[in-house]
């Protein structure tokens, strides 16, 4: 085991462990083992464009502060806009809590949530003080270096322009809102799982994890756009609701002491600043014990016995959907397997908020060179929807993967004679269950934007839709669905899609091809009615053996 | 009986409560040296409570437990040098290698870690899995899991030994050196705590059979003493008279009943 840098920093504040009755040779081994585990884990972050270079030790997490440090470069920018502290601090606070927070959420939860320790640590002769100092010391240490990413840049800069006393505000108001997010992070854990129980705390980590890989996504689309509003004005009015936002509280201090505000406003905004994170500090501190104790709830695997709808709606779509036996229990699988498989879900979902948003940022182009909304509305850039569609290849390769593959064997000791319902139960649960209502949302809204006379081309693009992913199952070749682990999908998974990705231009020509024709987009409907159900029964046809 | 210095272990009162659910009601047991306890009870009895506190998973509790003469109360940790313990779920930390996770282990109850590391190796040779030390845990079968867990409780020496189902998956060649290594230190004067679902294992290798039922222990003895006292010829009939379970054969016919339904 190596003998990481990070401890034998730590080992210079030795002495202060043990006067406070730390068994410090032991935090440290602990320590030790922890940071080898995790250089054999990825993180959410990276985990998007990852491959399974997973042979080598090195910890992805440091390769993912590169991540960070490019984050913390954007906040730059804002350092120069005005001389308003209030303004300047509250935004880069602002960014940096949240990617504080959605990155302790994500990534450091099996740290907060870790039950082994309790069987393995607390069973054995270390006091709990040393294995809660162990623990709380591995995510500081974390904390520490993203902390030190993010900002770094920024703190340096700031310092520069707006002098020495700004640099040591700043470092002491990072101080502050890492002391903060830490404590309310752990609290926010201990009251789900007082409440709540183990299983719904790991559900709301997995939508924490997917909403920070979208908000990445998007905050390159954001970051880009950025600097066409460097121009707007940096003011800041103060209102009673400012009072509720942490960042703000945080900026205070800088408006006291550089701007010189005075006003009770500002006061009570600098006193939040430092006696909230302290006192939730001390709240934490008091509640660890038993945080300890409710961790046991998430070994507790039961859950309410869900109630038997009468009338289950999803039930009817799957036997509409669906034309036989097989394929009807493949279609419920694969749903149950989208809707409950957490991986799967961190590695589909983001891909579907990414559908739903770059339609608009290509209508919003659009919308740009038009001008005005009703010189867009009468115009096609009705066809960016097919921008939908761009989720479909990586979510197709995805389906071949599951956490728990090794359930695959299921397909092989059943008679299943002809797993061309397997695949085409499984698309049909795809297109039906994650694609349809994204597409709805999106027609309803296109159609409010450019009129009813759109209704045949959503139809066309839908039906398209269907043709498409069919195309798109010859990523996985012949694959079982959910039968490889997600350790054995690579970065080559990236590219297969993009000659895939690349065919969506060409049905959007296809289709803006046929609205010049008279009547082609009719034809073009009619065409498509026939044609899906022939590629279906044709595309999709394998050989009953495995 | 025995003599009071030899006396391991000794509960008295034991009371938990989960909610307004009592798990285990007023438990009075004193252990001692060498004693091999198979530890049986229906599932929900309350024995892995029981186990928990011992080990000092579970603080809150009403009653007395001392394990070498002190209570686990007052010094929480001291006692945990001597024990030893393999747990029902095979909580593992499976990143690590069995090198990796057997010194660590090892260290924790204050070993040396080059010593640790031999005679861990040392270990894991008998178990057949030399060549296995150096790979992640996570790539081991069930059965190779189990023998890491076993190598890390026995490691340090332990006097006091709490096994939970702990043959599971091993194969019979295993498990034969494995009850022959328990006749040994039991033999030794070391006490072991042994629960499982196996009546078979349990009624072998047990001197003393403890059975806990709704949070009450309902029978206390060696196989024959039971046996005696409920005029039943195997562990697992006794189980069943003892628990009150009578119904397995109206139950398991009409689970029959219900597979040969519907046929076409």
């Amino acid at each position: 085991m190596k003998n990481f840098n990070t401890l034998k920093l730590l080992d210079l504040f030795k002495v202060f462990f043990e006067k406070a009755g730390i068994d410090y040779r032991m935090m440290r081994r602990i320590l030790q083992v922890k940071l080898t585990m995790d250089g054999r884990r990825t993180s959410t972050v990276m985990s998007q464009n990852m491959g399974s270079n997973k042979k080598s030790d090195q910890n992805q997490f440091l390769k993912s502060l590169w991540f960070y440090a490019f984050i913390g470069l954007t906040l730059v920018p804002i350092l120069f806009v005005g001389d308003n502290y209030m303004f300047q601090v509250s935004v880069i606070t602002g960014v940096f809590m949240f990617l504080i927070m959605t990155t302790m959420i994500s990534d450091f939860s099996s740290v907060l949530l870790d039950v082994r320790d309790q069987t393995i640590l607390g069973t054995r002769p270390v006091n709990s003080k040393t294995i809660s100092a162990s623990k709380a010391m591995h995510v500081t240490i974390y904390l520490f270096f993203i902390t030190v990413a993010i900002i770094s840049t920024s703190l340096i800069i700031g310092t520069i322009r707006h002098g020495i006393l700004f640099g040591v505000l700043m470092v002491l108001t990072i101080l502050f809102s890492d002391l903060f997010i830490l404590a309310i992070t752990a609290m926010l854990y201990y009251v789900i799982l007082k409440f709540f129980g183990g299983e719904r705390l790991r559900d709301m980590i997995n939508y924490v994890q997917i909403g920070l890989s979208i908000t990445i996504v998007l905050g390159y689309q954001v970051v880009a756009r950025a600097f066409e509003f460097v121009e707007l004005e940096a003011q800041f009015t103060p209102e009673w609701w400012t009072l509720l936002l942490p960042p703000v509280w945080f900026s205070a201090p800088f408006a006291v002491v550089l701007n010189g505000e005075t006003g009770t406003y500002y006061f009570i905004l600098s006193a939040l600043a430092v006696i909230v994170p302290v006192l939730s500090f001390v709240a934490y501190a008091k509640i660890l014990p038993r945080y300890e104790e409710n961790l046991v709830k998430l070994m507790d695997q039961t859950t309410k016995r869900s109630k038997q709808k009468r009338f289950d709606l999803f039930k009817r779509i799957a036997s509409l959907a669906t034309r036989s036996k097989e394929e009807h229990a493949f279609y419920r699988f694969a749903e149950k397997m989208l809707k409950n498989e957490r991986e799967l879900k961190l590695k589909i979902y983001p891909s579907l908020g990414f559908a739903m948003i770059f339609p608009f940022v290509f209508l919003y182009n659009n919308y740009s060179a038009a001008g005005s909304f009703d010189v867009l509305g009468e115009g096609r850039s009705y066809l960016s929807i097919y921008a939908a569609l761009m989720m479909i290849p990586g979510v197709v390769i995805m389906l071949q993967y599951s956490s728990k593959n090794k359930g695959a064997w299921i397909y092989h000791v059943t008679p299943v004679t002809d797993l061309t319902n397997s695949i085409k139960g499984t698309l049909k649960a795809l297109l039906i269950r994650l694609f349809l209502p994204l597409f709805s949302v999106l027609s309803i809204i296109y159609t409010v934007i450019f009129g009813i006379r759109i209704v045949p081309d959503l139809l066309i693009v839908f039906l398209v839709t269907f043709i498409y992913s069919v195309l798109c199952f010859k990523l996985i070749k012949g694959t079982l669905p959910f039968s490889e682990p997600f350790e054995s999908s690579t970065q080559s998974d990236g590219w297969k899609t993009l000659p895939f990705v690349l065919l969506i231009p060409i049905f959007g020509l296809i289709h803006l091809g046929a609205t010049f024709i008279p009547f082609g987009v009719w034809i073009y409907l009619l065409l498509a009615i026939v044609m899906t159900p022939l590629i279906w029964k044709l595309g999709l046809k394998r050989s009953p053996s495995v | 009986m025995e003599k009071q210095s030899d006396k391991v272990l000794s509960i008295k009162g034991l009371t938990k409560r989960y909610g307004d659910k009592l798990v285990l009601d007023e438990i009075d047991l004193d252990v001692y040296k060498g004693q091999i306890i198979g530890y049986i009870g229906p599932n929900g009895a309350g024995k892995s409570t029981t186990v928990k506190i011992m080990l000092g998973l579970e603080g809150s509790y009403e009653g007395d437990v001392e394990i070498f003469g002190e209570s686990i109360k007052e010094n929480n940790v001291d006692y945990k040098y001597r024990i030893g313990y393999v747990p029902e779920m095979a909580d593992i930390y499976d990143n690590l290698s069995a090198r990796e996770y057997l010194s660590f282990t090892g260290e924790l109850y204050g070993l040396e870690p080059e010593k640790a590391e031999t005679k861990a190796r040392e270990l894991m040779k008998i178990f057949d899995l030399e060549e296995v030390y150096d790979s992640r845990i996570s790539s081991y079968s069930k059965g190779m899991k189990q023998k890491v867990l076993l190598i890390s409780s026995l490691l340090h020496d332990p006097d006091l030994l709490f096994l939970d189902e702990p043959i599971n998956g091993l194969d019979a060649n295993s498990v034969m050196i494995f009850k022959e290594i328990l006749a040994k230190l039991s033999e030794q004067g070391k006490t072991i705590f042994y629960s499982s679902h196996i009546m078979e294992v349990v009624e072998k290798i047990s001197s003393r059979i403890l059975l806990l039922n709704e949070g009450k222990i309902v029978a206390d003895g060696s196989f024959e003493e039971l046996r005696q006292k409920n005029k039943e010829g195997s562990l697992e009939e006794i189980f069943n008279q003892l628990t009150g379970f009578k119904e397995y054969k109206d139950l398991s016919e009409e689970f029959v009943q219900i597979v040969q339904r519907d046929k076409t």
